[in-house]
């Protein structure tokens, strides 16, 4: 008896699947994974899995969840069914990102220095003015290459009709790189005669890019730099990657109370020879944490003297202070505008619709249409206090009708995307699950970025939330190259 | 390298020690208590002492039985020097230093910290429990052969070092406490009937067997064990080899000078210890006063690396 295809009771008709096509066919860059995997069969599939999840407890790969009863070191929530992109097609999404992160830049170093794009009417100074991630104190700075957001996160969904959307940037301190890296590992372990035969793009030269882009940024170029990760600590919940990172490029992991700033406006930490003079930071942590001199005046887990230390040209630091302003969902509007006005391009990767509550028409739309849209505090991370319109409560609609008309300046909404969906694994079988990717895009001296990215998938069937802090998961991501 | 960073690794290394000798100590106090006839005055209540741990027993449990003595050793998680309590603070210290060393190092502790946590009720009984030591020994060492095979003798090689050795002079000079048990001139007739093969347990616990057989060529005797377990300087679990290799690795740091003279004291003493002619009585004393020299030593390191704010 031919054994039952393991796609016979795959639907996706729902949206967008990166590897089913309408009519039940795969895709074209998929079709061998997906006669691989039918071959397999799902005995030998769930097999798979239990050596995934074996993979991962060894490894230790995990990430610290807050509740109540303290942090918990979570293992990584894995899916292990690869997503696909052609080569062809992230060809075009590379540019486009590096030319997205370009603009930003010069955005970012606009708004500290002439503020131009303000004087020439494009963006409304109250824009700026009301930003919680604008810093004042940082007015008047040029970094090296004019880079600010050194490192960056965008995230990319693909919608219903099959193209790839920026949904949003994260310019302050985006993580998941290093569960990219490590997602890999363990495909390569499980799956070893897949990507033997495949032309996939490696990814785990990222941190030898992240070290070079670092060291570019060194105040004094001759020296081999001192090169230091700054973490809040042992509980932060992305700890395990800044450990990852510290490690896979040979620099220090350090926490605030490691360094020091003295008299002479230079970064120096504790070591067993005394003091020794730090020159780049990738620091993660928020701008309001990082000097007690000029920020929170009760943080301990940043550095006294940190921004003198910065703005006197002694240390450079990743990502540099205030880059976060361009993090703000509403700046985020305005980007293929920046595209256009700084680059003099044309935007190659297109944003989602987005509607500005500050805007008095938008916002009337946005309060009439709630149960159709997806509302998003301006300035949160990782999937917190969001709106998803189609799955909320009449409760919580009238929820955010009051805190939209509280504070219209603070929110944004979009249209509710059909985000596109792979086939994931669940229990006996595969089924579709919506998901989003993140890729991470250097600049320094130059621009770098990931082949793929975070691929992040909603766990639960129907969901829309892919954050890791919201349950979601991950997959690994391959751009594969069908050329000979 | 940072001075917390060094203070980690120290402690890492002492921890995963401490996790391995326990081990060892269990395992052979069994086979010897296997051993032994009815009427010979050893048992847990021995071990206890020897781990430093008898007072902390005795407001948790009332009689050092088997079962009581293995699990408050082995798996309590109340009693700081339990080899499950030691093997986590390794493992949470090691997770925290992974940016210092090679994955396997780390992936090696963190599965030795899975496997004892998933195999907890196989210690109640003796099969389980004999198993269960010997692949924690075995995890302890495969570590230090990831770490003598794929890492730098560095400054964070030299920490891991000290404190390995450091800990590891501790736990000899407890086993040797043994011996106050074994050479008391009160003992029964029937400990003098088995002495040999106590001695030879005690060397067991250490691995030591062979190259002490090789290195004495004589009938096993109480005084010849002890000094070899003492003064050899080429047996690496031997208290002098130990003090040699921190003193190696401490004179590769900086600021070191300040610790020669204490260094240099600690190996006269050592040398001049005289067990032929020591009473039991006083063997245990200066055991005694070797473990407190131990403990000065390592305050003086922690003084001169780990709180280093000299320019501060």
């Amino acid at each position: 008896m031919a054994t039952q295809s393991i796609w016979a009771q795959y639907s996706a008709d729902k949206a967008y699947d990166e590897m089913i096509a309408a009519g039940g066919k795969s895709r074209d860059a998929c079709a061998s994974l997906s006669q691989y995997l039918q071959s397999l069969g799902m005995e030998a599939i769930k097999g798979r899995l239990s050596a995934a999840e074996a993979a991962i407890m060894e490894m230790g790969i995990t990430f610290t969840v807050y509740s109540d009863e303290g942090n918990i070191d979570r293992a990584w929530p894995f899916d292990i069914i690869p997503r696909l992109i052609d080569f062809q097609e992230w060809k075009i999404v590379e540019t486009g990102l590096k030319q997205r992160l370009k603009a930003l830049n010069c955005f970012i170093n606009d708004i500290y220095n002439e503020q131009q794009i303000i004087k020439d009417g494009l963006v409304p100074a109250e824009l700026i003015a009301s930003s919680s991630n604008f810093r004042q104190e940082c007015l008047g700075m040029r970094p090296k290459f004019g880079s600010w957001a050194n490192i960056c996160g965008s995230d990319l969904v693909r919608a219903g009709d099959g193209k790839l959307y920026v949904l949003e940037d994260n310019l302050r301190v985006p993580s998941g790189v290093s569960y990219m890296i490590e997602n890999r590992v363990i495909t390569k372990r499980i799956f070893p005669e897949l990507l033997e035969n495949l032309n996939i793009l490696p990814v785990d030269d990222y941190p030898t890019q992240l070290f070079e882009m670092l060291a570019s940024l060194a105040p004094k170029p001759d020296d081999t730099p001192q090169i230091a990760v700054l973490t809040p600590g042992i509980y932060n919940s992305a700890y395990f990657e800044h450990a990852f990172l510290a490690q896979q490029m040979g620099a220090e992991l350090v926490e605030g109370g490691d360094l020091l700033v003295k008299d002479d406006d230079c970064v120096y930490m504790r070591t067993i020879k005394g003091l020794e003079q730090v020159d780049v930071i990738y620091r993660r942590i928020d701008d309001l944490f990082l000097d007690p001199e000029v920020f929170h005046k009760d943080s301990v887990l940043g550095v006294k003297g940190l921004m003198r230390a910065w703005k006197a040209g002694n240390v450079a630091l990743a990502n540099a202070p205030g880059a976060g302003v361009a993090d703000d969902k509403v700046v985020y509007a305005y980007v293929p505008e920046m595209i256009r006005y700084y680059l003099n391009e044309e935007p190659i990767l297109p944003n989602v619709p987005t509607y500005l509550c500050s805007d008095p028409e938008q916002c009337a739309y946005v309060l009439a249409h709630l149960p159709e849209l997806v509302v998003k505090p301006a300035n949160e991370s990782g999937g917190y206090g969001m709106l998803v319109g189609p799955h909320a409560t009449q409760k919580e609609i009238r929820h955010f009708h009051k805190l939209i008309q509280d504070n219209p300046r603070n929110y944004i909404a979009q249209p509710t995307l059909a985000l596109s969906t792979c086939p994931t694994l669940c229990g006996d079988k595969l089924e579709p699950r919506h998901i989003d990717l993140r890729p991470f895009i250097l600049q320094g001296e130059n621009s770098f970025v990931t082949a793929g990215g975070l691929t992040r998938v909603a766990l639960r069937a129907g969901s829309l939330v892919v954050n890791s802090s919201q349950g979601g998961g991950s997959k690994d991501t391959w751009i594969i190259n069908r050329e000979q | 390298m940072l001075s917390r960073s060094a203070e980690r690794l120290y402690w890492m290394a002492r921890y995963l020690e401490r996790t391995e000798n326990t081990a060892r100590l269990i395992s052979a106090t069994m086979h010897l208590i296997y051993d032994l006839p009815y009427g010979v005055e050893l048992g847990w209540r021995n071990l206890l002492n020897i781990c430093g741990v008898e007072e902390a027993f005795y407001q948790r449990f009332k009689n050092p039985s088997e079962q009581n003595a293995t699990r408050f050793l082995l798996a309590d998680m109340n009693n700081p020097g339990s080899l499950l309590a030691s093997l986590s603070f390794a493992r949470e210290n090691i997770r925290t230093s992974r940016e210092l060393m090679p994955d396997e190092a780390w992936q090696q502790v963190n599965e030795m910290y899975l496997y004892a946590n998933n195999n907890l009720d196989s210690l109640s009984n003796r099969r389980g429990r004999a198993l269960f030591l010997q692949e924690i020994m075995a995890g302890c060492q495969r570590f230090t052969g990831f770490m003598a095979g794929a890492m730098s003798l560095s400054d964070s090689a030299r920490f891991i070092c000290i404190g390995r050795n450091l800990e590891r002079a501790d736990m000899t000079s407890r086993i040797m406490d043994f011996g106050t048990v074994l050479l008391a001139e009160n003992r029964s007739d029937k400990m003098r009937e088995y002495e040999t093969m106590l001695w030879i347990n005690v060397l067991k616990s250490l691995s030591a067997v062979l190259m002490y057989r090789k290195h004495v060529r004589n009938r096993i005797k109480g005084e010849d064990v002890l000094n070899y377990l003492l003064k050899n300087p080429d047996f690496p679990r031997a208290v002098l080899h130990c003090l040699e290799e921190i003193t190696h690795c401490i004179k590769r740091l900086p600021h070191a000078v300040e610790l020669y003279p204490h260094l240099e004291q600690l190996e006269q003493h050592l040398l001049a210890i005289d067990i032929q002619q020591a009473s039991p009585q006083q063997l245990h004393q200066v055991l005694d006063g070797l473990q407190s020299q131990f403990d000065d030593l390592h305050r003086q390191i922690a003084a001169t690396w780990f709180f280093n704010n000299h320019e501060a």
